[in-house]
C-alpha cells in the first residue's frame, strides 16, 4: 500500500496548493468492530477526490468524521489548518465550513425550499431575511430549479430534492463539499442531472470529496481516486491509473465486479 | 398529468410529480337510489345490517325525542338560569365586564378568521342536499315522537284512574304539529327546487362562501332573538323572572346583538387587513393578542371590584416600567456585535448579581419585593444569552422585544397572584360556570404546554441530569391520580408557602392543573420527537446550527406536528377534566347543573334538564376542537411524507 506522490495528478502546482483537508493515521473503533484503520490523506484546494470501496469499508465513516458527525478516537483530522477538537464552537465552526449532501437528502420537509436554503445562512452567518433569499434564488438558478423556491421538499422528485440539498449545503459558501453517495437513491433517469451539477461545481474549483459508485464520474471529474476496503487505504491513483493499471490485487477484483 | 385536470396547470411542469390542489375535486356523486343500493343494499347481509342499524337508530332517536319533548321536563330551570350556567354569581352591577370580555375575543375571532381562515365555501349542491336532509329530519321527528298529553285549563296533566298520564291518538298528534310538517316540507322543498334550479349548470360548481353561511346562521340566531318570543326567564341577583309570551330581555339582546356586528366588522376588517402588505405583522400581533388574552381576562373579570389601584400606579407599574426600559438598555449594550469576551463576562456578573440577591434575602439583610428578584434572574439569563442574538439591527430589537414581552408576563404574574398588597383576586365564588371551565382549560394548557415540550426535550436529552429530573417528574406525576394533585393544591400548599406569599385558590388550581396536564403533554410531545429521523439531525449539524437552533427550526417544529393528534386528545381531555374543580368546592359548568339549579326553591331537585344542556355544551365545544384539529391536521400534512 503507497499513498505516495508518485500517483498524485499531473498537475504542476498541486503541491504548492492549501491543504484543505488533512487526516493523519485516523482511527475509529464501534465497540470492538474497528471501522477505520490509520487512515491517512491529504486534500488540497480545488482538488476533486471520489472515494471508491465495496459497501461496508467505512467510506460513510470516514467521510462523517470529517464534519464530526461521528468522532474518531485516534489520529488527527484537520480542515483548512483547524484540527478538530472536542471544543463546540470550533465544531460548529468547521460544520459551517464544510457542506455535506447526504444519500438521503435529509431535506427539511417542514420548510420551503427557499427557507431550506435561507436557514443556516441566516442563523448561522447572520445574513439579513433579503439577502439570504437573494442569494438563495441564485443557487436554484444554478442547480437548474429556480422555479421550485416555493415548494417544499415533499412535492419534488428525487433529482430535485438531492439539487435542493446541494444548493442548501452551497448557501454556507463552503471551503469544501463531501458527497456521501449521493445519487443511491435516486432513480436512474434523475441521476444525471445530479452529476451535472456536482460537474458543474467541481469546474468552479470546489475541493470535492466523493463517495460515490458512479464510475462515470469518477473517470472523467475526479483528480484523484482513493479505494479503501475493511475501513482502510487500500490504493490512491490518478483515474487513468487506477482504470488501467491498478497496483493492488483487491483493486482489481474490486473493478472486476463493478465494471 | 392528464390535460384536463386543469386545476395544477399553471405550475404543470414536466417534472413536476406531485402538485397537491386545495380543492379536492368533487367525487361523481350517483343518484341518490343508486347510491344507497350501492353502499347500503348490496348484498344479504349488508342489507339485513342496514335494516338493523337504522333500526337501533330509530329506536335511539325516538328515546331522546320522547326524552326532550316528555310533559315532564322542566326546561325553564336551564332557562331560567341561563346567566348561572355562563358566568355563575357575576355581580349583575358588574357585568359589563364580561360583555367587554366577550367583545375581545370576538374581536379576535373575527380578524383571526378574516386574515388565515382559507375557507373552501360549500358547493350549492351540498346545500340542497342539508336542506332535504334538514327536512327529512324534522318530518322523521314528528313522527318518531310519541303523542302529547291532555292538559286542563290551568295547565296540569290529566291523568286516568291509575294516575297514568292520557295520551291524544297518533293522529291528532300529527296534525297538532302541522307547523312543523309546514316547516320539514318546505326545507324538503327548497333544497329540491334550487337542486333542479342548478341542474342545467350541475357540473359548474357554485360555491357559497363559509363564513356567510356560519356569520349568516349566526346572525340569524340573534335576530330571532328581536322577533321570536322565547319569553323573559332569569335569575338575577337572587331574583326570579319569568315572563313567557316575549322576546327575551334586552339586556340579552343588545349585546348579544352589538357582540355579532363586532365579530362580523372585525371578520371584514381582516379581510381587508389580508390584501394589504401589512398582513404578516398583524398576524404576528394577533398572535401575540391570543397568547395575552387570558392573563387580560383573567384580570378583566376576575379582579374584585373594589380592587385598590394605588398600589398598582405606585408602585407596580413603575417598577415594570424601570425594569422594562433598564433591562432593554442592558441587554440592547449586550447584544452589540463587536462586545465579545467582555459581554460574556458580564452577563455572569448579572447572574453574580441575581443570586447574591436571593443569598440576601435569605439572611434577610434587607428586604426587597419578590418580584424584583425574579426580575433579576430573567435579566441574568437573557444577558447570557445576548451574545447569541448580537447581529443586524432588527435582531437585537426582537431580542430586546422578547424582554420587554416576558418582564411583562413576570410582573404580571407576581402582581396578580402573589401580592395581598395590590389585587385580590376573588376566586371561587365570583365567577363559575362556562367561564371558570373555559379558563381554567386555557391558562392550563398556556402554561403546560411550554412546560410540557421542556419535559420532553428534557427527557430526551442526551444529558443525564437533564434526563433523570425529567423522568422522574413526569413518572410520578403520572402516578397520582389528578384529584389528588388538585387537593393539594387548593388546600395544602397554602400552608407551605412563605410568609407574606399567597396565592389565590384558582391560581393554585391552574397550577396543580397545569404541572398535572404538562407530565403527559411531555409524553406525547416526546412520541413526535422519536419519529423524528436521524438524518434531519445529521442535516441540521452539517449546516452548523447550534443544537438550540437545531431544535427549535428542525426538530420541534416536526415532532409537534407528528403530535398533533395526541395533543388534540390532551386539550379535550384537559376541558373535560375541569369538572372536578366541583370536588375541590369550585363552581364549574357541571356544579351548576348537577347542585346549584336543582337546590333552588323554583326548581327543587330538577337535574336532568340541566345535565343535558351541559353536556351539550360540552360536547360543542369538543367536536369543535376536534374539527378544528382535523383541519389542522390536513393543512399541516400530517402523516404524508
Ligand atoms: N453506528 C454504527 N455502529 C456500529 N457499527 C457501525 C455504525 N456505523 C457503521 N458501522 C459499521 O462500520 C462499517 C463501515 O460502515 P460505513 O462507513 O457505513 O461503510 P460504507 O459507507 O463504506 O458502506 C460497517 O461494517 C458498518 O456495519
Ligand atoms: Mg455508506
Amino acid at each position: 500500500m503507497s499513498i505516495s506522490d508518485a500517483h498524485s495528478p499531473a498537475s504542476d502546482d498541486l503541491a504548492s496548493r492549501r491543504d484543505m483537508i488533512v487526516c493523519d493515521n485516523v482511527n475509529k473503533w464501534y465497540g470492538d468492530f474497528h471501522a477505520l484503520k490509520d487512515v491517512s490523506a491529504t486534500i488540497k484546494e480545488q482538488e476533486v477526490v471520489v472515494v471508491l470501496g465495496p459497501s461496508g469499508s467505512g467510506k460513510s465513516t470516514w467521510i462523517r468524521c470529517i464534519n464530526r458527525l461521528e468522532v474518531h478516537q485516534k489520529g488527527l483530522i484537520a480542515v483548512d489548518g483547524v484540527e478538530l477538537s472536542n471544543d463546540l464552537r470550533n465544531i460548529e465552526k468547521i460544520r459551517s465550513e464544510v457542506g455535506m449532501v447526504f444519500q438521503q437528502f435529509n431535506l427539511f420537509p417542514h420548510l420551503t425550499v427557499i427557507d431550506n436554503i435561507t436557514l443556516a445562512p441566516r442563523w448561522v452567518r447572520k445574513l439579513p431575511k433579503s439577502e439570504a433569499e437573494a442569494r438563495a434564488r441564485a443557487l436554484l438558478d444554478r442547480v437548474g430549479i429556480p422555479e421550485q423556491a416555493d415548494k417544499y421538499p415533499g412535492q419534488l422528485s428525487g433529482g430535485q430534492q438531492q439539487r435542493v440539498a446541494i444548493g442548501r449545503a452551497l448557501a454556507m459558501e463552503p471551503n469544501v463539499m463531501l458527497f456521501d453517495e449521493p445519487t443511491s437513491a435516486l432513480d436512474p433517469e434523475m441521476i444525471k442531472e445530479v452529476l451535472d451539477v456536482m460537474k458543474g461545481l467541481a469546474e468552479s474549483g470546489m475541493t470535492m470529496m466523493v463517495v460515490t459508485h458512479e464510475m462515470g464520474f469518477a473517470r472523467e471529474v475526479a483528480d484523484r481516486i482513493i479505494f479503501m476496503e475493511d475501513g482502510e487505504i487500500v490504493e490512491v491513483g490518478t483515474p487513468e491509473h487506477f482504470f488501467t493499471d491498478p497496483t493492488e490485487d483487491r483493486t482489481k477484483l474490486f473493478l472486476s465486479q463493478i465494471l | 398529468m392528464s390535460e384536463e385536470s386543469g386545476v395544477a396547470l399553471e405550475s404543470a411542469t414536466e417534472d413536476d410529480i406531485d402538485d397537491k390542489p386545495i380543492l379536492k375535486p368533487e367525487e361523481p356523486s350517483l343518484p341518490p337510489g343508486e347510491w344507497v343500493r350501492k353502499n347500503l343494499f348490496n348484498g344479504f347481509f349488508n342489507s339485513v345490517l342496514t335494516v338493523l342499524t337504522v333500526f337501533l337508530m330509530a329506536i335511539a332517536a325516538r328515546g331522546l325525542l320522547n326524552y326532550v319533548f316528555s310533559e315532564e321536563r322542566v326546561w325553564s330551570a336551564p332557562a331560567t338560569n341561563a346567566r348561572l350556567i355562563l358566568t355563575f354569581a357575576y355581580p349583575d352591577s358588574q357585568y359589563a365586564r364580561v360583555w367587554v370580555t366577550v367583545g375581545l375575543l370576538a374581536v379576535l375571532t373575527g380578524t383571526s378568521i378574516g386574515l388565515w381562515a382559507q375557507w373552501a365555501g360549500v358547493s350549492a349542491k351540498k346545500l340542497c342536499f342539508w336542506s332535504m336532509n334538514l327536512g327529512s329530519a324534522i318530518l322523521l321527528s314528528i313522527v318518531l315522537t310519541q303523542p302529547g298529553v291532555h292538559r286542563d285549563a290551568a295547565g296540569e296533566v290529566l291523568r286516568d284512574a291509575d294516575s297514568d298520564v292520557i295520551r291524544k291518538s297518533f293522529s291528532t298528534a300529527m296534525s297538532d304539529r302541522l307547523v312543523w310538517w309546514i316547516v320539514g316540507l318546505a326545507f324538503i322543498g327548497a333544497g329540491l327546487l334550487a337542486w333542479n334550479w342548478l341542474g342545467e349548470m350541475r357540473r359548474r360548481t357554485i360555491r357559497v362562501p363559509s363564513s356567510f353561511l356560519i356569520f349568516g346562521s349566526l346572525g340569524l340566531v340573534v335576530l330571532s332573538l328581536w322577533v321570536v318570543n322565547y319569553g323573559h326567564y332569569a335569575f338575577i341577583d337572587g331574583e326570579f323572572i319569568a315572563i313567557s309570551g316575549r322576546t327575551v330581555a334586552t339586556t340579552t339582546k343588545q349585546p348579544w346583538t352589538l357582540m355579532w356586528l363586532i365579530l362580523v366588522g372585525s371578520f371584514f376588517l381582516g379581510r381587508q387587513i389580508r390584501k394589504t402588505e401589512r398582513a404578516s405583522s398583524v398576524k404576528g400581533l394577533l398572535n401575540l393578542g391570543w397568547l395575552l388574552s387570558p392573563f387580560v381576562i383573567y384580570w378583566v373579570i376576575l379582579r374584585d371590584p373594589a380592587i385598590d389601584y394605588s398600589h398598582v400606579w405606585s408602585t407596580d407599574l413603575p417598577l415594570f416600567l424601570a425594569f422594562a426600559i433598564g433591562g432593554g438598555a442592558v441587554l440592547w449594550l449586550l447584544s452589540y456585535p463587536g462586545i465579545g469576551e467582555a459581554g460574556r463576562l458580564a452577563g455572569v456578573g448579572l447572574v453574580v448579581v441575581a443570586i447574591f440577591q436571593f443569598v440576601a434575602a435569605f439572611a434577610g439583610w434587607y428586604p426587597m419585593l419578590q418580584k424584583v428578584r425574579l426580575s433579576f434572574v430573567l435579566l441574568a439569563l437573557l444577558g447570557l444569552a445576548a451574545s447569541n442574538f448580537s447581529g443586524e439591527r432588527s435582531q437585537r430589537i426582537r431580542f430586546v422585544g422578547v424582554w420587554f414581552v416576558l418582564a411583562a408576563l413576570l410582573h404580571y404574574f407576581a402582581t396578580v397572584m402573589n401580592a395581598p398588597a395590590t389585587v385580590d383576586v376573588v376566586s371561587e365564588n365570583f365567577t363559575g360556570g362556562l367561564t371558570v371551565t373555559l379558563f381554567v382549560t386555557a391558562l392550563t394548557l398556556m402554561i403546560s404546554f411550554p412546560l410540557g415540550v421542556v419535559l420532553a426535550l428534557g427527557r430526551t436529552s442526551s444529558l443525564p441530569i437533564f434526563r433523570i429530573m425529567s423522568t422522574t417528574y413526569i413518572e410520578s406525576i403520572r402516578g397520582v391520580p389528578l384529584i389528588t394533585i388538585l387537593f393539594f393544591f387548593s388546600n395544602i400548599l397554602p400552608l407551605f408557602l412563605p410568609d407574606g406569599m399567597d396565592i389565590a385558590e384558582f391560581a393554585a388550581i391552574i397550577l396543580g392543573y397545569s404541572l398535572f396536564s404538562a407530565a403527559y403533554l411531555a409524553e406525547n410531545v416526546r412520541g413526535g420527537l422519536q419519529a423524528i429521523r436521524r438524518g434531519q439531525y445529521e442535516a441540521a449539524d452539517a449546516l452548523g446550527l447550534t443544537s438550540p437552533q437545531r431544535t427549535s427550526f428542525i426538530v420541534l417544529p416536526q415532532a409537534l406536528r407528528i403530535s398533533i393528534p395526541p395533543l388534540v386528545g390532551q386539550v379535550i381531555g384537559t376541558f373535560k377534566e375541569t369538572s372536578l374543580i366541583a370536588i375541590i368546592g369550585g363552581f364549574d359548568l357541571l356544579r351548576i347543573g348537577n347542585q346549584v339549579i336543582p337546590a333552588q326553591t323554583q326548581f327543587l331537585g330538577i337535574k336532568r334538564e340541566n345535565l343535558l344542556i351541559v353536556a351539550a355544551m360540552y360536547w360543542v365545544i369538543t367536536f369543535a376542537i376536534s374539527k378544528y384539529s382535523m383541519r389542522l391536521e390536513r393543512r399541516l400534512g400530517v402523516g404524508e411524507r
